[in-house]
Formats: structure tokens, C-alpha cells, sequence
């Protein structure tokens, strides 16, 4: 019997009969994972790319264009260079905001308070209720003459705002829904935050460290992976950002939030341009892909670490 | 002191938090007249359950109740049972090729949904035919739910002891039957944390529905309500009594699982 030094020890299972029974059932279990990276990931995402070299309404004959869809997008199209502004300037916004809010109630919730758990739950909400209901109700508090918002103003003896119809508001208007709902970030940096390990705190005590040296110099940089972590996963995902656009503005008003998702979904959706959209959709890919390689490069070992 | 302050700082947000969803709910409850009139009132003097019963009159709600959760139902179900499986042959098994296949499913976390949306549309309407049915909503869910839950449920595998498995395989179990009867209700959190986060994602998820479902009477509460308050008009508050209606399942959700929730929320942000 040859005993080989080779890292895979994988190869050796194969050669008994049971390890080939293992290694079946193990196939046989990722049949859904196999099906899925296929063809719901890796396929589409390969049509995608040989799609965006068409033009084709999705009735008749696809017609072969090459990179004149691209070519197009750069040049003439009229909502290109205002999506990326409105889809960056709203994830940055969203993510900072959303990160700002959770960080600082999580950290008040940290301290000493009655009720914690309470509050956490209310703070929590949001995050549970569906997105259709959030934008409509939200809809109604940014009415431009009865709306909550514009009753505050006018007790306050400020003008009324359009909110969701000025150009200048209707993207700040969104991140603040978007910040809303984040609950769920709050919960995160709390758990965090309680993690701290407490001999640490204990140790600083000791050496006479107060509670704002504490602070700046265990727990921050305690749940600094975390902070990272979570800034990253909200970036890819308020990059995709399409609910507010398809609820309430539809890209405006006068094109302010036309996010990049949105232009995908109106052209290969509304405008039937299928190839048109593909080849919009492999721009977007490479935008989100830069961000996502990012968080693939600082968190990979971490977070998916692989076998041994 | 500075305990006190923080108290009343976060009582403070946690109104302001609650105060949106109050206020809809409130303003559904007035008649159009009183809606506009100015000072606002916070309470209204009365509740006019009638405008309730108005927008039952159009929006179907539990029809599109029961629509929504029949998507849902399935999918999460599909999605936790593979993703369980696929996750118990990474932590547990060997086999050839493991970390070739390991890496190309967490390649697709590269991938976005609105790049694989495209081609998806034309294969299930066109290709399959299967356009205003819940089949292209629900059958991409049998794959595992996502390479992020599979991930998820294999990390909690790993820490039970293989001692475990060796121990029910002395007295006779088969390797499904350990899975199914020993190591899942050892990894339960995780399986919560993964139904809960598929419910999550078909609950506020727009878009797909927007584009399969064309029927009425298939509606979803997403699309119902996008199309719905076109329809009325400036009645806002039977508009706001429909929107209410449906951000109630997530109240109700909100009261008797908002535990797990939170628990699950904790797992997925925090890396251990």
C-alpha cells in the first residue's frame, strides 16, 4: 500500500470502498449547489456578458452589434453618467449614515441603561417591516403640504420642502429611510460591543485607565473587524439599490435617482432592450466586483476560511 | 449621571424611531379633511375604521396575504433543506475536488442579482414559459439559499464534535439520519438564523416579483401596493390604511420573533 505525502488527503479516501460512498453522498448532497452555481450564477452571468454584444428586444432575431452597446452607453445615453453619481452618492450616504446611527445607539445602549432590551426591540422595527410598506408610509410623511415632516417645519416656522420632488433632497430623503431600517446593524455592534472581552476592561481599571481611554483603546479596536465587516457588506449591497427608485421616484425626480439598477430594470424591462441592458448590467458588474474583490481580499481568510 | 443622560438620549430616538409608524397608522385612521388640517392632530378624535373597510373594497388583502406566503412558505423551506445539506457535505464529508467546488461557490458572491436577472427572465418566460407563475420565485431557492447561508450552516457544523457522529454510527444510524436527527437540532440557531434570513430577502424583494407576476390575481403585497395607491389618488388616507395593512405581518412577526431575530441578526454580523 502506497502512502503518499500529497496535501489533499482526499485523493487516498477514494481508493476504499467506503470512502467512495462517502465521497457519492457528498456529491449527491451538493446537487442543489452544483444546479445553483451553474445555473443560476455562473450561466446567466456568462449570457449576460454574450447578450451585451446584441441588440434584441427579446421578440425577434437577436442582431449582432459588438461593443456598440457599450460604445453607446459612454457616449449618448442620457441617464448613464447620472446613475453612477446617484447610485455612489447614495451608497455613501446610506452606508455612513447607517454605520454613524447603529454605532452610536449601539454604543449608548452599551452603557448602563434601563430597559435595553426594550429598546433594542424598538429600535429593531423598522428592519422587520416590509419594503413597500416603509416606502409608502414614508411617501406620506415627506408629503410636500401635509406630509409629517412639512407639519414640524411650518410649527417651527420654516418653509414647507418638496422632499421627494426636489432634486436637491430626494437622495438625502432615501438614505434617510435607508437609515431607518438598519436596525439590524444596531443589534450587531451591541453584541459586538458586549463582546468585549471583560478582562481587558478589568486590566485597564487596574492600571488606572478612565472610561474614555477604555473606550478609544479596548473597545474600539475590539469591534474595528466588525465596523470593517459591516461597512462593506452595506456598500455591495445600497450599491444595488433599486426598491426606493421602483417604489416612489422612478429615476427622478429629473433623473436624481436614476440608480444604476433602476436604468437596468427600465431598459431591459420597460424598453425591451435586452442587449442594451446586458451590456449596462456588465458595467454594474464590474463597478460592485471592485468593491465586493475588496472585501473578498480583507476578509477572506477570516470569514471563509478554507479547509485544512 | 452620564448613564442618565444616555437613558434619555435613547428614549428620546427610540420615539422618534416609532414616531413613522405611529403616524401612519394614525393618519389612516382620519378622514381627508382632517388629514390637512393644521395643528396635526397626534391622536386622532375619531378612528374611522371605515376607511379600512374602503380600501379592503379594492386591495385584495388577503388574497395577496395569502400570495405572498405562498411564495414564501416554499422557498424558505427549500432554501434552509438544501442549504443544509450542502453545508453538511463541506463540514463533513470528503471527497474529490472539495475546495475546487468549495471556491467556486463562494465566487458567486460576486455576482449581483441584477446581472443574473436578465437572462433568468428570458429563460423562465420565454425559454420555460413559465411568465406570471410563482415557479421562477420559488424554484431558485432549491439551491441552497445562497452560497452565504450554505457557509453559514457549515461553520456550525464544524464545531460539533465528530465524536458525535462516530458515536450514532457505532449503534447503526446512517449518515442522513445523524444529520437529520443529531447534528441539525445542535446547529438549530444557525437553522433559524438562515430561514429567517431568506424570509427577509423574499419579503422586501421587489423587483423579481414586479417582473414575473402580471395577474391581479396573483399579486404579491410588493406589487399590489406599488399599483395600488396609484389608483387612489390623493386619498391618502385609504392608501395609508392598505400600507398599514401590510406592515402589520411585520409587527406581528416583530412580537413574537423578534428573539430569534435577533439572535440569527447577531450570528450573521459578528465574525467570530
Amino acid at each position: 500500500m502506497r502512502v503518499t505525502m500529497k496535501k489533499g488527503k482526499q485523493k487516498n479516501n477514494a481508493a476504499t470502498r467506503a470512502g467512495r460512498k462517502e465521497e457519492l453522498t457528498a456529491y449527491l448532497c451538493l446537487i442543489p449547489a452544483f444546479l445553483g452555481v451553474t445555473l443560476i450564477s455562473y450561466l446567466p452571468t456568462l449570457a449576460v456578458f454574450v447578450l451585451s454584444l446584441f441588440d434584441w428586444n427579446g421578440i425577434t432575431k437577436p442582431e449582432f452589434i459588438g461593443l456598440a452597446n457599450f460604445q453607446r452607453i459612454f457616449t449618448k445615453d442620457i441617464y448613464f453618467w447620472d446613475s453612477i453619481k446617484a447610485t455612489v452618492w447614495y451608497a455613501f450616504l446610506a452606508v455612513i449614515g447607517a454605520v454613524v446611527y447603529s454605532l452610536i445607539i449601539a454604543i449608548l445602549l452599551n452603557m448602563n441603561i434601563k430597559g435595553r432590551t426594550l429598546f433594542r426591540s424598538l429600535f429593531f422595527i423598522p428592519y422587520l417591516l416590509p419594503a413597500i410598506g416603509v416606502f409608502k408610509g414614508w411617501e406620506w410623511l415627506y408629503e410636500g403640504n401635509f406630509g409629517l415632516f412639512n407639519f414640524v417645519l411650518r410649527m417651527m416656522g420654516l418653509p414647507k420642502q418638496r422632499f421627494l420632488d426636489d432634486p436637491n433632497q430626494v437622495i438625502p430623503c432615501l438614505v434617510l429611510i435607508a437609515i431607518w431600517t438598519s436596525g439590524n446593524l444596531i443589534v450587531i455592534f451591541l453584541a459586538g460591543l458586549q463582546n468585549v472581552p471583560g478582562v481587558y476592561i478589568e486590566a485597564a481599571k487596574i492600571d488606572g485607565a478612565n472610561a474614555w481611554q477604555r473606550f478609544w483603546n479596548i473597545t474600539i479596536p475590539s469591534i474595528t473587524p466588525i465596523i470593517f465587516y459591516n461597512v462593506l457588506t452595506a456598500l455591495i449591497t445600497h450599491l444595488q439599490v433599486i426598491n426606493p427608485a421602483l417604489a416612489l421616484t422612478n429615476g427622478g425626480p429629473g433623473k436624481r435617482s436614476m440608480f444604476m439598477s433602476y436604468v437596468i430594470y427600465m431598459y431591459g424591462f420597460q424598453k425591451n432592450k435586452m442587449g442594451y441592458a446586458a451590456a449596462y448590467a456588465v458595467i454594474f458588474f464590474i463597478l460592485v466586483g471592485i468593491f465586493t474583490i475588496v472585501l473578498f481580499k480583507t476578509q477572506k481568510e477570516q470569514l471563509f476560511g478554507e479547509e485544512e | 449621571m452620564l448613564d442618565l443622560v444616555a437613558t434619555l438620549i435613547v428614549l428620546l430616538l427610540a420615539l422618534l424611531v416609532v414616531l413613522p409608524i405611529w403616524w401612519i397608522f394614525r393618519s389612516s385612521l382620519m378622514s381627508t379633511a382632517k388629514l390637512n388640517e393644521y395643528p396635526p392632530s397626534f391622536i386622532p378624535h375619531e378612528w374611522l375604521w371605515a376607511n379600512y373597510s374602503k380600501a379592503l373594497e379594492t386591495f385584495e388583502y388577503w388574497r395577496y396575504f395569502r400570495n405572498t406566503f405562498s411564495i414564501i412558505i416554499p422557498a424558505v423551506t427549500f432554501g434552509t433543506v438544501t442549504a443544509i445539506f450542502c453545508g453538511y457535505a463541506f463540514a463533513r464529508l470528503r471527497f474529490r475536488g472539495k475546495k475546487l467546488i468549495f471556491n467556486i461557490c463562494v465566487g458567486t458572491i460576486l455576482l449581483p442579482s441584477m446581472v443574473t436577472l436578465l437572462p433568468l427572465y428570458v429563460v423562465w418566460t420565454k425559454g420555460l414559459g413559465l411568465g406570471d407563475t410563482y415557479w421562477p420565485l420559488i424554484l431558485p431557492y432549491l439551491t441552497g439559499g445562497g452560497f452565504f447561508n450554505i457557509f453559514l450552516i457549515r461553520q456550525f457544523l464544524m464545531t460539533i464534535p465528530k465524536e458525535l457522529d462516530e458515536a450514532a454510527s457505532i449503534d447503526g444510524a446512517g449518515r442522513m439520519r445523524i444529520l437529520w436527527t443529531i447534528l441539525v437540532p445542535s446547529i438549530k440557531p444557525a437553522v433559524v438564523v438562515v430561514a429567517m434570513m431568506l424570509f427577509i430577502q423574499i419579503w422586501n424583494d421587489m423587483l423579481q416579483q414586479l417582473i414575473y407576476i402580471n395577474s391581479m390575481s396573483k399579486f404579491t403585497f410588493a406589487v399590489a401596493l406599488t399599483n395600488f395607491t396609484g389608483s387612489f389618488g390623493t386619498n391618502w388616507p385609504v392608501a395609508l390604511a392598505a400600507t398599514f395593512m401590510t406592515i402589520l405581518p411585520g409587527i406581528v412577526i416583530y412580537i413574537f420573533g423578534q428573539k430569534s431575530f435577533v439572535e440569527g441578526i447577531v450570528l450573521t454580523g459578528m465574525k467570530n
